[in-house]
């Protein structure tokens, strides 16, 4: 066993043969980069210069008076390309140049990491494949197109259910075959070894901005720091830096969709127990025979059936707390957002906005909380209108 | 104790000088009485039988491995009734040697200690698990260890396993499963460039015979290696040949005879 390789007894290398070379030669390449001033320098300047970075943390005011706590927004949503997914596939593709590799392939659902991963590959001149499964291709058109625009190939996969845990299996299988010449940017927490630590070290911007940020507004430390989770990427860059600092309490939100009594969900920490997909160990949904579940929620980048190793190792340690959201609740809360704010989320990001309004109304008023405004809403108009509409979901 | 069924199998065939077979169908496709009827057609003829535990996210297997492990599950296939078949053909006194070809999580979900029991109670003989590389194999190793060389846990090496198959061959039992490609199964004959090179490395370390899967259809598909191999595997091909014949026992006697005695 790799111990470096698990939080706790979660994360691993559960990969095929073909592929654990691979795995060491990127463990080697990655730990070498984040150690060289050149490549962090780097890494910082297209964060600055071409993704916009820092990001604002915008103190919500209308919100905050409404709900009567302080309520500041990590802004990812300004991001280029319109979510922190960005952050993280600069740093990967980075490396993936370094490592001399000429091609990338990645996973996507809704779309917004394939979009930054095409988005990366058109920067650096790279080939481009992305996989996403059939139903999503259907329902995020528009994404699609996006990503075609830029030059990546879009695969539609028809294997299994059709949705992102199918394109996460067949990037897999894919990669196993080119990684000789092929990086596999990984979007989410989730994945073998580095993968989890990649993306978690290439996240972390956000707490690292966030932390200076607070301290300049408030002169302290926020008493709660939260973010939705799916696979988990832009809260553990949210949790990062506030990890070690225990008076800091740590919100995960999961999608409860229907409600997590349902059979209709995604909250793999509430409802889920440890297994391994995709290349680690951490809760999943599955059944009786330890097949995989299908995940549902009315946001497609929270559709997925497992959650990232450290999140499920900071559940268990009882560091990070793990509430469900359902797609009502988080629904409620865009509209809320849009309307007090002029800021529309992405449903994904709605999610903790809804869980920030129910906690804040335990908080008082000299208190205040960081929510990870982690996308924007601009990808989900369709789904937003078929909603109000009453039409139900597209999921 | 008696010994494992794969390992005096393997020795038979060394003593007398002959290669290997083995073909690949997953239990449960399209059900598992038709699976035990193919089992038996083979034997005496197939030196082992992998026997597929269908999963719902197969990252090892390719599209005609994928659907049909999708179908298995959608038929109503799972682990433990794959073991109530086990059941069966050793009561009905076969002496098949089999392996199970499975996923991790399916082995998690059922419990290592209870997963071993069960094997051992069957009589599974060997285990490919291709999500479980070398380095994670200590907990189902520790599981496994209780009866001995019951049910033992088969190794695989690719192409660019490189300085790692030294490692993994030292302690392998039973076999060791090289894959003639890089990636999944199924992929019609296109082995890595370096196949020779990296099977006569394989051979050279390994104390145990070395077995080649992957893309394989006939005799003549590894006729080109079969000086520095003990064996050959086919899975898909199999497959597509039994959906072809619709699953008739027969053809699975028929293949596995020519197979034989093109073999040698």
């Amino acid at each position: 066993m790799n111990n470096k390789a698990y939080y706790g007894e979660y994360g691993g290398q559960y990969v095929s043969e073909s592929l654990m070379n691979t795995l060491n030669e990127v463990d080697k390449a990655f730990e070498e980069a984040i150690h060289d001033p050149e490549f962090i320098k780097q890494y910082h300047y297209y964060l600055k210069q071409y993704v916009g970075r820092e990001t604002p943390l915008y103190f919500a005011e209308r919100l905050s008076a409404k709900y009567g706590t302080k309520i500041y927004l990590k802004r990812e949503d300004l991001n280029h390309t319109g979510a922190h997914k960005i952050n993280n596939v600069l740093g990967q593709i980075l490396l993936a140049k370094r490592m001399g590799k000429t091609k990338v392939i990645a996973e996507t659902g809704a779309g917004q990491h394939g979009v930054a991963t095409a988005t990366g590959a058109a920067l650096f001149d790279m080939e481009c494949t992305v996989y996403m499964g059939a139903e999503d291709v259907k329902r995020q058109s528009l994404n699609v197109m996006r990503m075609e625009m830029l030059g990546a190939k879009v695969v539609s996969v028809t294997s299994g259910s059709n949705t992102l845990k199918d394109a996460t299996n067949e990037a897999i299988r894919t990669w196993a075959k080119t990684a000789e010449d092929t990086f596999y940017i990984i979007g989410s927490a989730i994945g073998p070894y580095p993968y989890p630590k990649m993306v978690k070290e290439f996240q972390a911007v956000i707490s690292r901005e966030a932390k200076i940020q607070h301290m300049e507004a408030e002169g302290r430390l926020p008493d709660v720091v939260m973010a939705c989770v799916g696979g988990g990427s832009n809260s553990i860059g949210m949790f990062a830096d506030f990890i070690d600092e225990p008076s800091v309490k740590l919100i995960g939100i999961e999608a409860a969709g229907k409600g997590v009594d349902t059979n209709e969900h995604a909250a793999s920490m509430a409802k889920g127990r440890p297994g391994v997909l995709h290349g680690t160990r951490s809760y999943l949904l599955q059944d009786d025979d330890g097949n995989i579940q299908l995940a549902h929620s009315i946001s497609a980048g929270l559709d997925y059936p497992g959650v990232g190793p450290e999140h499920a190792y900071l559940h268990d340690t009882g560091r990070a707390q793990y509430v469900p959201i359902t797609d009502y609740e988080a629904m409620d809360a865009l509209m809320e957002l849009t309307k007090l704010e002029g800021i529309i989320p992405a449903i994904e990001s709605a999610h903790a906005v809804a869980y920030a309004l129910k906690l804040a109304k335990e908080m008082d008023k000299d208190q205040s909380m960081i929510v990870c405004l982690s996308g924007r809403g601009d990808k989900d108009v369709n789904t937003i209108s078929d909603y109000l509409a009453g039409k139900g979901y597209l999921n | 104790m008696s010994e494992n069924r794969i390992q005096l199998q393997m020795k038979k065939l060394q003593d007398e000088g002959k290669k290997a077979f083995i073909t690949y169908i997953t239990a449960g496709l399209p059900d598992m009485g038709k699976t035990k009827e193919i089992i038996k057609a083979q034997e005496g003829i197939t030196d082992v039988i992998e026997l597929g535990i269908p999963f719902s996210d197969p990252t090892a297997d390719g599209p005609v491995i994928q659907q049909a492990s999708y179908e298995a599950i959608q038929a109503g296939a799972s682990l433990r009734k794959t073991f109530a078949l086990m059941e069966e053909l050793r009561a009905e006194g076969s002496d098949q040697p089999i392996v199970f070809m499975m996923y991790y999580n399916t082995i998690i979900n059922y419990g290592l200690k209870e997963f071993a029991d069960k094997c051992k109670a069957v009589g599974v003989d060997g285990l490919i698990v291709p999500d479980l590389p070398y380095e994670e194999q200590d907990a189902l190793k520790d599981a496994l260890a209780s009866y001995g060389d019951a049910t033992i846990l088969i190794q695989l090496v690719s192409p660019i396993s490189a300085e790692r198959i030294d490692t993994i061959t030292a302690d392998a039992k039973g076999f060791i499963y090289c894959v003639s490609a890089m990636g999944v199964t199924g992929q019609g004959g296109s082995y890595h460039k370096d196949v020779t090179e990296y099977l006569k490395h394989v051979k050279s370390v390994s104390k145990i015979p070395v077995m080649m899967g992957f893309g394989i259809r006939t005799a003549a598909d590894v006729a080109p290696m079969k000086d520095v191999i003990d064996g050959a595997i086919v899975g898909t091909h199999f497959i597509n040949l039994m959906r072809e014949a619709g699953f008739d026992p027969k053809a699975a006697t028929e293949y596995a005879d020519t197979f034989k005695k093109e073999f040698v």
